[in-house]
């Protein structure tokens, strides 16, 4: 008998990246609580309209897909100031009793990503009580499908209706709460306002909605799969966790839900009681500006000089190229990206996916292909971190030295992340950094500390797990302004041959910290026993 | 049966609830029965308070078996274990598989007075008759529960679900539910008469005495006494 999840507990956020259901707006709305009674009636009337994580259509279930979407999710304090028992308090991991702001020295929030440079919001927030964040709440909106490029604005303007009705439903909501939580404004907008909600929504690329970021790269392509997600049953491939005989199986549910068997075959620690963790998640919560006139400027600057020229050079900063999304894995140069190019054109929609996603870095192990320190490796390095040398091998040429570990991805398999939102804000100006855009990104995972904080510290701020000393992830790394520290990375080449690797020198920050916080998701059934206030720890 | 010790019962239900979403609602089956549960929290008293000759139940909701470890194996998989010659692959494949129940239950565990007959008919009869409505309420939620129309279908299928365990809570004997009652009545207000009357002169502790057992009425378990469910004084 295969692991049932109950759907119906779960909520839709945890499970579905709404941006893939045709959601591409959404506003983000956060709380203090100013009375505990009044907070948890406020709870337990928005819970009646949060979204689970259902199959939707008809059949078995027949819940209609909603316009707009409801998810909501409490920071450590929030959990306090709604009367959670202390004993159920205390059996939270210390990482999430303490929040992101104050775990800034692990996770490399430093220089401009420093919280006082942080959203007011974000900056204010344990500081003093009543401008603490307690509670978050997502909305977000569908859209009409696009069948042809005419359609777009009439279904960019159904979505903007729908996102104002949840909106009005919310603010509604908070009116009933008769003063017992306030929503905390505070996030800067694009003219540098400050709002009460943080809005989110996809990037446009002549006037069509695509799922590419700021600098132009495509986000989210390799979600983990886990097991128990039915929506996600054709997606294994290249998302799932690598085999010893090539193929994929699902991850352990335990890695991205609390109260389940994870990838070390045992419960995540969670707290209690059970009922209260069960179907839960944690969520870290970043706002990240982008950098575009950094990025760009550096990008054509080290792109004359690059042999493979500007666009190729993008692709190595990530692992994909900006267009497609091609891996550098299938397609490392001009050649092959022609080749493959042909073939997505040709492919439907579930082999252009595979095209994506079913790779390995088995045949890349020096990494000439895919840089060691592009985002996509230090992601989710797949089968590949088990990698060694000996004497008698090629200079600088790294292969697998199996045998240590279960599976390939052993070491990666731990540390795999749920990612969710989407892009802010407008680029209107390529030629400055300034201006109000970047992304929001919702990192889910059941160990704040094993899985995000990890990713954060080891594989995008330093670089030892890849053979890479103190090189940083190059998107994302938190890169000096120092130049006596100045961030470099290499860009092999394959070690057999004649080519020289290329070092990328003085790499400067393309993407800084404007905030967030870490917050706890609980199931429906714990929403409704924090809501009652029965939880019972004993 | 090992399930009866004396004229106490020890009874254990395990109803298994319907899988998919209640009808009209974004909830499931296990997650209606445990708000509804829940929701008992808030009554005055527990709807089981009603029902007669119940000592002591709980319900819960068991959603899935929990694994403890990896499956074990015998002494022959501990050799294998160590032998060099024995592949990885070969050891798993063997290893037993994980599994999970097919829907949650609903636990219902009771210990009752069944008296010298031995079976929990009598007591099944009276949790209809008293509080039918809200067992209809959370066993609605079960596989085949549509299917019982009357008392005697209540007990039949509650006697399918029944698993024969010896589980039993300690702190009660086997007397009438309304002996024990009278019983507890009865420590208590003499404890207070006790603290009441400390240091009186023989006489007036023995008038006092006389008008206490009046009060009290030891020997009549109608008359002054705990109520079922009683838990505030």
């Amino acid at each position: 008998m295969t692991q049932q999840l109950d759907l119906l507990d779960i909520q839709g956020h945890i499970l579905r990246a709404y941006g893939r259901f045709s959601y591409p707006m959404a506003r983000y709305v956060f709380f203090n609580i100013r009375d505990s009674g009044k907070a948890r009636r406020f709870v337990e009337s928005v819970t009646r309209r949060v979204t689970t994580a259902v199959v939707w259509g008809a059949g078995v279930n027949d819940v209609p897909q909603p316009d707009w979407t409801v998810n909501i999710a409490f920071t450590y304090q929030g959990l306090k100031e709604l009367e959670v028992p202390r004993a159920s308090l205390m059996s939270f991991p210390p990482e999430f009793a303490e929040g992101m702001k104050h775990r800034k020295d692990i996770l490399g929030d430093d220089g401009p990503s420093a919280p006082e440079h942080w959203d007011p919001v974000w900056q204010d927030n344990r500081e003093t009580r009543d401008k603490d964040v307690h509670i978050f709440i997502a909305l977000n909106a569908v859209a009409l499908p696009i069948t042809e490029p005419s359609a777009v604005e009439k279904s960019m303007a159904y979505c903007e209706a729908n996102l104002q009705a949840a909106y009005a439903w919310l603010l509604a909501e908070v009116a009933g709460a008769n003063g017992g939580v306030v929503i905390l404004g505070g996030h800067r907008g694009d003219d540098g306002e400050l709002l009460d909600y943080q809005d989110v929504k996809v990037v446009t690329e002549n006037g069509l909605p695509t799922a590419k970021e700021h600098f132009g790269y495509t986000d989210g392509i390799s979600d983990p799969v886990f097991h128990g997600v039915p929506y996600d049953v054709d997606r294994l491939i290249g998302r799932g966790k690598q085999m010893d005989n090539g193929s994929w199986a699902p991850l352990a549910t335990g890695e991205f839900l609390l109260g389940y068997i994870d990838e070390a075959h045992e419960y995540p620690p969670a707290p209690l009681p059970n009922l209260l963790a069960r179907n839960g998640t944690y969520m870290v919560y970043r706002k990240l500006h982008e950098n575009v006139a950094s990025f760009d400027s550096y990008l054509k600057q080290e792109g004359q000089k690059y042999p493979g020229g500007e666009e190729l050079l993008a692709a190595k900063f990530v692992g994909r190229w900006r267009d497609n999304g091609a891996p550098l894995t299938a397609a490392p140069d001009a050649q092959s990206k022609a080749k493959f190019d042909a073939a997505y054109a040709k492919a439907d929609s579930a082999e252009r996916d595979r095209m994506l996603n079913n790779f390995t870095y088995d045949a890349d192990m020096s990494g000439a292909r895919c840089p060691f320190s592009s985002h996509m490796r230090r992601i989710n390095p797949r089968g590949s971190l088990e990698m060694g040398r000996e004497d008698t091998d090629v200079p600088g040429s790294l292969k697998k030295m199996a045998g240590a570990f279960d599976t390939p991805g052993a070491l990666s398999n731990r540390r795999r992340i749920l990612r969710r939102g989407l892009p802010y804000g407008k680029v209107t100006d390529r030629t400055t950094d300034k201006g109000n855009h970047g992304i929001v990104i919702m990192m889910l995972n059941a160990d704040i500390n094993r899985q995000f904080e990890f990713v954060q510290q080891q594989w995008i701020n330093y670089g030892n797990d890849f053979k890479a000393g103190n090189d940083k992830e190059i998107i994302l790394g938190n890169h000096s302004s120092d130049p006596r520290f100045a961030s470099r990375a290499v860009l092999q080449v394959d070690p057999a041959g004649d080519d020289v690797p290329y070092i990328l020198s003085k790499i400067p920050r393309f993407v800084e910290t404007r905030g967030g916080e870490y917050f706890f998701i609980p199931s429906m059934t714990a929403l409704r026993m924090i809501a009652r206030g029965v939880i019972d720890p004993t | 049966m090992a399930n009866v010790s004396g004229n106490a019962y020890g009874l254990t239900i395990l109803s298994p609830i319907r899988n998919g979403v209640v009808r009209g609602a974004e909830i499931s089956h296990a997650d209606a029965v445990r708000e509804k549960l829940q929701a008992w929290n808030h009554e005055f008293n527990s709807p089981m308070a009603s029902v007669p000759q119940t000592y002591l139940c709980r319900f819960y909701v068991l959603d899935d078996v929990v694994t403890q470890s990896l499956p074990g194996g015998s002494a022959l998989d501990s050799l294998t274990d160590l032998s060099p010659y024995i592949p990885d692959a070969l050891r798993r494949w063997a290893l037993p598989a994980e599994d999970h129940l097919q829907s949650a239950y609903l636990v219902f565990s009771s210990n009752l007075f069944c008296g010298p007959a031995g079976t929990p008919d009598a007591y099944l009869h009276g949790m209809w008759n008293a509080i039918e409505a809200r067992v209809r309420e959370i066993w609605g939620h079960c596989y085949g529960f549509d299917e019982v129309r009357n008392v005697d279908d209540f007990v039949g299928y509650m006697k399918k679900c029944q698993l024969e365990a010896t589980l039993f809570f300690v702190g009660s004997n086997d007397a009438p539910l309304e002996e024990q009652l009278k019983a507890l009545y009865l420590k208590q207000e003499f404890a207070k008469f006790a603290i009441d009357n400390q240091g009186l002169p023989a006489a007036q502790l023995r008038a006092n005495y006389a008008a206490f057992v009046q009060r009290v009425q030891p020997e009549n378990v109608q008359g002054p006494a705990w109520q079922p469910g009683q838990y505030r004084l």
